[in-house]
C-alpha cells in the first residue's frame, strides 16, 4: 500500500512539476533565454492568489484571474524591460542569465517584505485527503492537478499547432532569421512566449499553495526542477519537459519506498545525471550533429 | 592640475568620512548580532531582534552605560558558512566584544571564531546540547534540547499514555541531537521510537514522508525542524491523513506556528516563563514589549532581551571598576557575578556558560499558546 500511496503522491507532484517545466521549456526553446526568474513568476502567482483569496476574501475565480494576469504581465515585463535592453546591447547569454538570477533574488526579497518571510498556505478543503482504501489517502487536489495538467497541455498543443502565433513561436525556436524573412517580429513573438510560459505556472503555483504552502524562496526549488525536467525531457521539447517533470515527481516520491527521506531529492539529480551521461538528448530532444 | 585637485578633494572627503565615523564610534559601544535576517528562517531573526532592540532601547533610556549602546546586525541566513563570514566581520572589522548568535549549526560554526578572538558569543535561540561544550567564550541563555526532551517524553508516556514515537528530524546538528536524546529518554519510561525520518533542510514536499510516518503506526509525531519547514510538515501531515499528536521543542514558539490552523493542539516544550509575574524586570519587559510591538512577548524575544541586558550589566560593572569592555573582561565579570536578575527571574550560569531553567509544556491554540504542564 505504501508503494501505491507514493505512486499517487508522485503523480500529483509530477503533474505540477510538468506544468512548470513546460512553461520554462517553452520560453527557453523559443527565445533561448535561460529564464531563471520563471521560479519568481511561480512565487508571485501563488502569493497574489493567496493574498486575494485567503486574506482579502475575494472569490476564487477573481483571485485566479488576477494571479493569471499578474503572472503573464510579469513575464512580459521582464522580457521587455530587462532581457530586451540587454540583448539590444549585444548582451551575452550569460549576462541575461545573471540578470534573470538577480530578478529572482529581488522578487524573493520583495515577496518576503510584502507578504512576510514565513510560511503561508492557501486554505482549502480540497487539500484534505480522503481515505480511498485502507492506508491509501488522496486529496481532491491530486485529481485537480492531473486534470489541470491535461487541460493545459491539450490547450497548449492546440495553440502551437493550430494558431498563427503558435506556429510562429515554433518557427522562432527553429530559425529566428527565417521568421524575420516572413515579416514577423521576433521581439513580439518573444513576448508571446513569455506570456504563455508564465501563464502555465499559475495552476502549479495555486495547487502548491494549497497542498504544500508558499514561502518566498519557493521559486528556487521550482526552477531547479524545471531545469532538470527540461534536460531530462530534451531541451526544446515541450512533450519531453512534461514527461521529465512527471518522471521527476514520481522518482522523488517513489524513492521514499526504499530510501530515507533525506535521499528523495537527491534521486532527482541522480535521474538527471543518468540522462546527461547515457541520454544527453533527453526523452525527445534532438541529437546535435556536426 | 585638475586631476590633482580632484584627487585632493577625494582624499579630503575620505578623511572627513573616516573622522566622522571615528567620532560617531567614540560615543558608542557596539555589539554584534549574527542572526538569520533573510531566507526561510528570517522570521526567527525578526523575533530575536525584537527582544534585542527593546533591550538596547532600555539600556540607552536608563543610561546604564557611559556611551550609547548600538547593535550591528549581520545576516547568518541560519546557515553556518554565511554565519562565519558575518562573525568574522563582527570580530575583525567592527571589533565587537560581544555578539548574539542563534541556530545550533551556526553557533557551532562561529564558536571557534569567538574563542580565537576572545569575543563573547551568546546564543538565545539554538538548543542543540552540543552548544554547552563550545568553550569559555560561548554562552547560552536558553536551556538546551536535552532538557526539553527530558520534559516532554515522560509527560507523553506517563500522563498521556502515548508510547510509539516517530521522529521527523532535519539533517542538522539540532535534529541529530534530538534523535540521540529520544533514543536515550524513551526506553527509560517505556516508550519506543518506531520511526526516524531524516529530511533535508530545504525539503518542501512531505506527502510521501507522511505516508512513511503513517506506516509506522505511531501515537506521537515528534518534529525536530525549524522555520517555514515546520509549518509545511504540519500542514502536509494533517492533509495526508496523519492525525496523531504532534509535538516539538521550543522551535514551535514562533507566531507562524501559532497562526497555522493545522498546528492547533500541537504540544511543545519551552523554558518556564511566567508572563504574569510581579518580578519587576519581567513585568517591565512584558509591558514594554506589548507597547512597542502590539503583541504578547515570546520566549525568544525574552532570551535576546536577556542576552543584551546581560551585556549591559556586565559592561556597567566593568565601567564602574574602570576596566575596558573586552571579551576577556566580560567573561571574568560573568564568572564573578554568577547570578543575574533578568526576564523570567534569576539566571544562574553553570561553569560551561549555559543556564538551567525549569521547563514547561505548551499547547498551540492560535492565541499565543497556553501551558498544559
Amino acid at each position: 500500500m505504501l508503494f501505491l500511496q507514493l505512486l499517487v503522491n508522485g503523480i500529483q507532484v509530477g503533474a505540477l512539476y510538468a506544468l512548470t517545466a513546460v512553461g520554462f521549456s517553452l520560453i527557453f526553446g523559443s527565445t533561448r533565454i535561460f529564464h531563471v526568474a520563471h521560479g519568481a513568476t511561480f512565487t508571485l502567482a501563488g502569493y497574489v492568489f493567496y493574498e486575494l483569496y485567503s486574506v482579502a476574501g475575494a472569490p476564487w475565480i477573481a483571485a485566479l484571474a488576477v494571479a493569471t494576469a499578474g503572472a503573464g504581465i510579469f513575464g512580459v515585463l521582464v522580457d521587455r524591460f530587462v532581457y530586451a535592453p540587454i540583448q539590444r546591447h549585444e548582451g551575452s547569454f550569460f549576462t541575461v542569465f545573471v540578470a534573470s538570477f538577480g530578478i529572482t533574488i529581488v522578487v524573493q526579497n520583495l515577496v518576503g517584505t510584502a507578504f512576510g518571510r514565513g510560511f503561508v498556505s492557501i486554505s482549502s478543503p480540497l487539500s484534505r485527503s480522503v481515505e480511498l482504501a485502507p492506508g491509501l489517502y488522496a486529496p481532491p487536489t491530486a485529481a485537480i492537478s492531473v486534470l489541470a495538467a491535461v487541460v493545459c497541455f491539450v490547450g497548449l498543443h492546440f495553440f502551437l499547432t493550430r494558431t498563427h502565433i503558435g506556429m510562429a513561436l515554433r518557427a522562432l525556436s527553429e530559425n529566428p532569421d527565417l521568421v524575420r524573412v516572413f515579416g514577423l517580429d521576433p521581439r513580439r513573438l518573444s513576448s508571446y512566449a513569455f506570456a504563455l510560459g508564465s501563464l502555465l505556472v499559475v495552476p502549479g503555483a495555486l495547487l502548491t499553495g494549497a497542498t504544500a504552502g508558499l514561502s518566498p524562496a519557493l521559486g528556487n526549488h521550482v526552477m531547479l526542477i524545471s531545469l532538470a525536467a527540461t534536460i531530462v525531457g530534451g531541451v526544446g521539447s515541450l512533450r519531453g519537459a512534461a514527461c521529465g517533470g512527471l518522471l521527476l515527481g514520481l522518482a522523488e516520491n517513489l524513492a521514499l519506498w526504499q530510501l530515507d527521506p533525506q535521499w528523495s531529492e537527491a534521486v532527482t539529480f541522480v535521474v538527471l545525471f543518468l540522462f546527461i551521461v547515457f541520454r544527453p538528448a533527453g526523452f525527445f530532444g534532438r541529437v546535435a550533429t556536426q | 592640475m585638475l586631476t590633482r585637485l580632484r584627487a585632493l578633494a577625494g582624499f579630503a572627503a575620505a578623511a572627513i568620512a573616516a573622522f566622522a565615523a571615528a567620532a560617531a564610534s567614540a560615543d558608542e559601544i557596539t555589539i554584534g548580532a549574527d542572526l538569520p535576517l533573510s531566507g526561510p528562517n528570517a522570521q526567527y531573526g525578526d523575533t530575536f531582534s525584537q527582544g534585542a532592540n527593546l533591550a538596547i532601547a532600555d539600556v540607552n533610556a536608563e543610561h546604564m552605560l557611559s556611551k550609547t549602546l548600538v547593535m550591528d546586525y549581520e545576516d547568518s541566513q541560519a546557515l553556518p558558512q554565511p554565519g562565519v563570514v558575518a562573525a568574522n566581520k563582527l570580530v575583525s572589522v567592527v571589533r565587537v566584544p560581544y555578539m548574539l548568535s542563534a541556530f545550533t549549526s551556526v553557533s557551532k560554526a562561529i564558536a571557534p571564531v569567538a574563542e580565537r578572538s576572545k569575543t563573547v558569543a551568546v546564543n538565545g535561540g539554538g538548543v542543540g546540547p552540543d552548544l554547552a561544550e563550545l568553550g569559555d567564550y560561548f554562552w547560552n541563555v536558553i536551556p538546551l534540547a536535552n532538557y526539553e526532551v527530558r520534559a516532554m517524553v515522560p509527560y507523553l508516556v506517563n500522563e498521556r499514555k502515548l508510547k510509539r514515537f516517530v521522529l521527523v528530524y532535519v539533517d542538522d546538528p539540532l535534529g541529530d541531537a534530538i534523535l540521540k536524546d529520544l533514543h536515550t529518554e524513551l526506553p527509560k519510561v517505556g516508550g519506543e521510537l518506531v520511526g526516524e525520518l531524516k529530511i533535508p533542510r530545504d525539503a518542501e514536499q512531505f506527502a510521501g514522508i507522511a505516508a512513511r510516518a503513517r506506516e509506522a503506526k505511531p501515537e506521537v509525531i515528534y518534529i525536530a525542524s525549524f522555520g517555514a519547514q515546520q509549518s509545511q510538515i504540519i500542514k502536509q501531515f494533517r492533509d495526508n491523513g496523519v492525525s496523531q499528536q504532534i509535538v516539538s521543542y521550543s522551535g514551535f514558539a514562533i507566531p507562524a506556528i501559532d497562526q497555522e490552523p493545522e498546528a492547533k493542539g500541537a504540544l511543545y516544550t519551552s523554558q518556564r516563563m511566567d508572563w504574569e509575574s510581579n518580578d519587576p524586570v519581567t513585568k517591565h519587559f512584558v509591558t514594554e514589549f506589548k507597547a512597542k510591538y502590539g503583541k504578547a512577548p515570546n520566549y525568544y524575544g525574552a532570551n535576546y532581551y536577556n542576552a543584551v541586558m546581560l551585556f549591559a550589566i556586565l559592561a556597567q560593572g566593568l565601567e564602574k571598576k574602570g576596566e575596558a569592555i573586552t571579551g576577556e573582561n566580560l567573561l571574568k565579570e560573568r564568572k564573578a557575578v554568577g547570578t543575574f536578575n533578568l526576564v523570567g527571574g534569576k539566571m544562574e550560569f553553570q561553569a560551561n556558560g549555559s543556564v538551567i531553567m525549569p521547563m514547561q509544556i505548551n499547547e498551540v491554540d492560535g492565541k499565543g499558546g497556553h501551558i498544559v504542564k
